[in-house]
C-alpha cells in the first residue's frame, strides 16, 4: 500500500545576490584595469630608466604632504562607507544618513585635493612619459571615485526614501563594496605613482 | 507501507512574472529592455557593420593585387588596415556573439529576464554610438597616424566606448548565468553554450580592461601633444593577434557542443571533459600580457602558442565521437558548427607555427592568415551556426537549410582561399603585414587569389543577410517550440518566446539535459 503525501509548492528559484555579483564582476574588471595601467606605468618607467633617461621629478618637487592628506581622506572614507552598511543592517536610519553624508564629503575632499595636487605638480602631459602616465592613471581613478560617489548618492536618496533595512541591504552592500574598491585602487595608485616616485632613477 | 511525497509545481503566474511587454512599434524597439529584442538589435547592427568592414576588407585586398597604390594612398591604406581589424572585432564579431548570448543565455538558464536589463540596453546603445563615432573618426582622418588630432582623439575615445559597452553587456549576461539559473541548475549543469559564454565572457572581463588602460594612456599622451602612430598601435593590436583572438572563438565551441549531440540524437558523452576543453580554450586566449615584442620570445608565449592546438583538437575528437555514436541528421547548423571547429583547429595550427622563432613568421602576412582563420572562419561560422540553430527562438521561423548550406560552403571555402595565399606569402615570400609593394609577380597573384576568397566570404554574408531579412519578415517555415528535439530549457518555450520567456513554470532542473529527462520520465 502506498500513501501519497502532498507537500506545499516549492519556493520559486530566488535571484541569488544579483546586484552584489554584478558589482563583484565590475570590481574584477576594475582590478584588471588598474593592473593594466600600473603594469604599463612600470614597463614605461623601466624602459626610460634603462635607456638612461629621467622618469619622475625629484621627490622634493612633488606635493607630498598634500598628496598624503588627499589620499588619507579617501582612505578614511572606507570606514564611513562601512559604517553606512552597519547602520542600515542595524536599522539605524539616522546613523545611515550621517555615514552616507560623511562618505560623500570625504569623496568630494579627495577630488578637491587631487585637483589641487595636479595644479602643484607643474607636469606637462604629453611632454614626458611620467606626466602622461600620472595624469592618465590618476584621472581614471578619479572617474572610479566619481562613479562610487554617484552610487552613494543614489543610495542616499533610497535610504532617505526608506527603501533599505536590515533584510534589504544588497544595494548598500554592493555600493560599499565598490567604494572599498575605489579606495584600495587609490592606495595602489598613491603607492606606485607618488610614494615610489622618489627620484629621477626610481 | 511505502510513502511517496509529491510536490506541486510552482504557481504559473508567479513563475512567469518577468519583464513587462514592450510598447508596440519603433518606440518599443528604441526603449526596450527585453533581452530578446536587445539580442536581435545586436545581431542586426553587427551585420550592418559587417557590410562596412567587408567593403574595407575587399578594398584592401584589391589594393594588394598590384604594386603601389591604385585606390588608396599610403596614409589611408594604413588607416583602412587598422579600421578593418577594429570593425571586424569590435563592431562585428564581439557584438554579434554578445547579442546571441544576450538572447539565448537567459532562456537556457530558465530565467524570465536578463540581469540588469537596462544595463544591457545601455550597453547596446553605447555600442551603436561608439561604433558610429569610430567610423566618423576614421572618415575625419583619425586613427593611428591620422592627420586630424581631434579625430585621432575621437578614435581612441570610440574604442574606449566600445570596450566599456562590451564589458557592460558581459556583466549583464554573466550575472544572469551566475545568479538567475532555474531551481536545481548548478553552474556545472548549465548548457554548453552558456558555459562557453561564462568562460569567454569572464576572461574577456579580465583582458578588455587592460585595453581600456592602454587607451586611457594613449589618449592622454596624444591629447596633450604626444605622438600616437602605428608604432604605438601594438598597445591595441594585441587584441587582434595570437593568443587573444582565441577568446572570440570560445562561444563557437559552445555552439558546436550544443548542436552536435542534439543532431546526433544522443547525450554528449564526457560532458565534464567538454567543459574543461572549453575552459582550456579560454585560458589559451588570455593574451593581454603579450603586448610588446620582447614578450614574443618568452617561453610562456611559445608554450601557449603550441598548446593552443590541443583544445580544438580535443573538441573535434569529442564531437566526432558524438557523431560516430549517433545518427546525425544533415542540418545546415551542423555543417556550420563543424566547419567552425575545423577552422579553429587550422587557425590554432597556423598560430602554433607562428610562435616558432626559427620560422620568422611574426610580422608577416602569415599572422593575417591566422587571424582570418580564427575570426572570419571559426568565430563567424560559429555565430552562423548559432543563428541557424536558434532562429526558431530568434525569429520564430526555421531558416532555409539550402541557404545555410550555401552560407557554409561560401564562408568555409572562402576563408580557406582568403587565408592560404597569405600563408604562402608569409612563409615563402616573407611579405610583411600591411605591405603594398611586392617583389614578385607570384606574391601579387596569390594576393589576387586571396581577394577572391574575401569575395566568397562576402557572398556568404549576403546569403546570411537575405535569409535573416526573410526571417525578420516571417517569410519562412513557422517554427514549433522544439523543432530539433533539443535537450535544454530554451526549447521548452514557444518559438519565439513570450515576453516573460516561459509561459509555463520551469520545473526544477536535475541534470544538464532537462528536456531529455522529461522524455525519459
Amino acid at each position: 500500500m502506498t500513501a501519497v503525501l502532498e507537500l506545499p509548492a516549492p519556493p520559486l528559484p530566488e535571484r541569488r545576490n544579483v546586484m552584489l555579483v554584478g558589482t563583484m564582476l565590475v570590481i574584477v574588471a576594475g582590478v584588471t584595469l588598474f593592473g593594466g595601467l600600473l603594469a604599463a606605468y612600470f614597463s614605461a618607467r623601466n624602459a626610460t630608466v634603462h635607456a638612461g633617461g629621467t622618469w619622475a621629478p625629484e621627490a622634493g618637487t612633488l606635493p607630498n604632504a598634500a598628496l598624503a592628506i588627499t589620499y588619507s581622506a579617501l582612505f578614511l572614507s572606507s570606514f564611513t562607507a562601512q559604517w553606512a552598511v552597519s547602520a542600515i543592517k542595524a536599522n539605524e536610519r539616522r546613523q545611515a544618513y550621517v555615514a552616507v553624508g560623511v562618505t560623500l564629503m570625504l569623496g568630494a575632499a579627495f577630488i578637491n585635493g587631487l585637483s589641487f595636487c595636479w595644479g602643484q605638480l607643474h607636469l606637462v602631459a604629453g611632454a614626458d612619459n611620467y606626466a602622461s602616465y600620472v595624469y592618465a592613471i590618476s584621472a581614471v581613478h578619479l572617474f572610479v571615485v566619481v562613479a562610487a560617489m554617484l552610487l552613494f548618492v543614489v543610495m542616499g536618496f533610497r535610504v532617505f526614501g526608506g527603501q533599505f533595512h536590515a533584510r534589504n541591504a544588497e544595494f548598500v552592500a554592493s555600493a560599499t563594496a565598490f567604494w572599498h574598491f575605489a579606495v584600495v585602487a587609490g592606495i595602489a595608485v598613491w603607492w606606485c605613482l607618488w610614494f615610489l616616485a622618489g627620484g629621477p632613477t626610481s | 507501507m511505502a510513502m511517496t511525497e509529491t510536490r506541486p509545481a510552482p504557481q504559473a503566474a508567479a513563475a512567469t512574472a518577468g519583464a513587462p511587454a514592450d510598447r508596440a512599434g519603433l518606440a518599443g524597439w528604441l526603449s526596450t529592455s527585453d533581452h530578446k529584442r536587445i539580442g536581435r538589435l545586436y545581431i542586426a547592427t553587427a551585420l550592418l557593420f559587417l557590410l562596412v568592414g567587408g567593403v574595407i576588407g575587399e578594398l584592401l585586398a584589391v589594393e594588394r593585387v598590384s604594386n603601389g597604390f591604385d585606390v588608396l594612398t599610403a596614409g589611408s591604406f594604413a588607416q583602412a588596415y587598422t579600421f578593418h581589424g577594429e570593425v571586424a572585432l569590435w563592431l562585428f564579431l564581439v557584438p554579434l556573439l554578445l547579442g546571441i548570448a544576450t538572447f539565448i543565455v537567459p532562456l537556457q538558464v530558465g530565467s524570465p529576464e536578463i540581469a540588469f536589463p537596462r544595463g544591457s540596453a545601455t550597453a547596446y546603445w553605447s555600442y551603436v554610438v561608439s561604433g558610429g563615432l569610430l567610423i566618423g573618426a576614421y572618415l575625419a582622418n583619425g586613427g593611428p597616424s591620422g592627420g586630424q588630432p581631434a579625430a585621432v582623439d575621437l578614435h581612441l575615445l570610440a574604442l574606449a566606448g566600445l570596450t566599456v559597452a562590451t564589458l557592460l553587456g558581459l556583466v549583464s549576461v554573466l550575472t544572469t548565468a551566475l545568479t538567475m539559473r532555474a531551481g536545481g541548475m548548478a553552474l556545472g549543469d548549465v548548457p554548453a553554450f552558456t558555459w562557453s559564454v561564462v568562460v569567454g565572457g569572464s576572461l574577456t572581463l579580465l583582458t578588455a580592461p587592460v585595453l581600456l588602460a592602454r587607451l586611457a594612456i594613449l589618449y592622454v599622451t596624444h591629447h596633450f601633444g604626444g605622438s600616437y602612430d602605428l608604432n604605438d598601435y601594438g598597445a591595441i593590436g594585441w587584441m587582434f593577434s595570437v593568443p587573444q583572438v582565441y577568446l572570440v572563438a570560445v562561444p563557437a565551441a559552445g555552439v558546436a557542443l550544443e548542436i552536435v549531440p542534439v543532431v546526433s540524437g544522443r547525450k554528449l558523452r564526457r560532458r565534464g571533459t567538454s567543459m574543461v576543453i572549453v575552459g582550456l580554450l579560454g585560458v589559451v586566449g588570455l593574451g593581454a600580457w603579450a603586448q610588446v615584442p620582447s614578450s614574443f620570445d618568452d617561453f610562456l608565449y611559445v608554450a601557449i602558442g603550441l598548446a593552443a592546438i590541443v583544445p580544438p583538437l580535443a573538441l573535434l575528437g569529442l564531437l566526432a565521437d558524438s557523431l560516430r555514436n549517433g545518427r546525425p541528421a544533415p542540418r545546415a547548423a551542423l555543417l556550420l558548427a563543424m566547419g567552425s571547429v575545423l577552422l579553429l583547429l587550422a587557425g590554432a595550427a597556423v598560430g602554433a607555427l607562428s610562435v616558432i622563432d626559427g620560422l620568422d613568421l611574426r610580422g608577416t602576412v602569415w599572422e593575417a592568415a591566422q587571424v582570418h582563420l580564427v575570426l572570419t572562419g571559426a568565430a563567424w561560422l560559429g555565430a552562423l551556426a548559432a543563428i541557424w540553430w536558434w532562429a526558431p527562438k530568434l525569429y520564430g521561423v526555421v531558416l532555409s537549410e539550402a541557404a545555410g548550406a550555401l552560407a557554409f560552403v561560401t564562408t568555409f571555402v572562402g576563408t580557406l582561399v582568403l587565408a592560404a595565399p597569405d600563408l604562402v606569402n608569409g612563409m615563402a615570400n616573407d611579405v610583411p603585414l600591411r605591405a603594398t609593394h611586392f617583389g614578385s609577380s607570384g606574391a601579387r597573384a596569390l594576393n589576387a587569389v586571396s581577394a577572391i576568397g574575401g569575395g566568397l566570404v562576402a557572398l556568404g554574408a549576403v546569403v546570411v543577410v537575405l535569409s535573416l531579412l526573410a526571417a525578420g519578415l516571417r517569410k519562412g517555415q513557422r517554427a514549433e517550440a522544439d523543432p530539433w528535439g533539443g535537450h535544454t530549457l530554451e526549447w521548452s518555450t514557444t518559438s519565439p518566446p513570450p515576453p516573460s520567456n516561459f509561459s509555463a513554470p520551469v520545473p526544477p532542473v536535475t541534470s544538464p539535459t532537462p528536456l531529455l529527462d522529461e522524455v525519459d520520465a
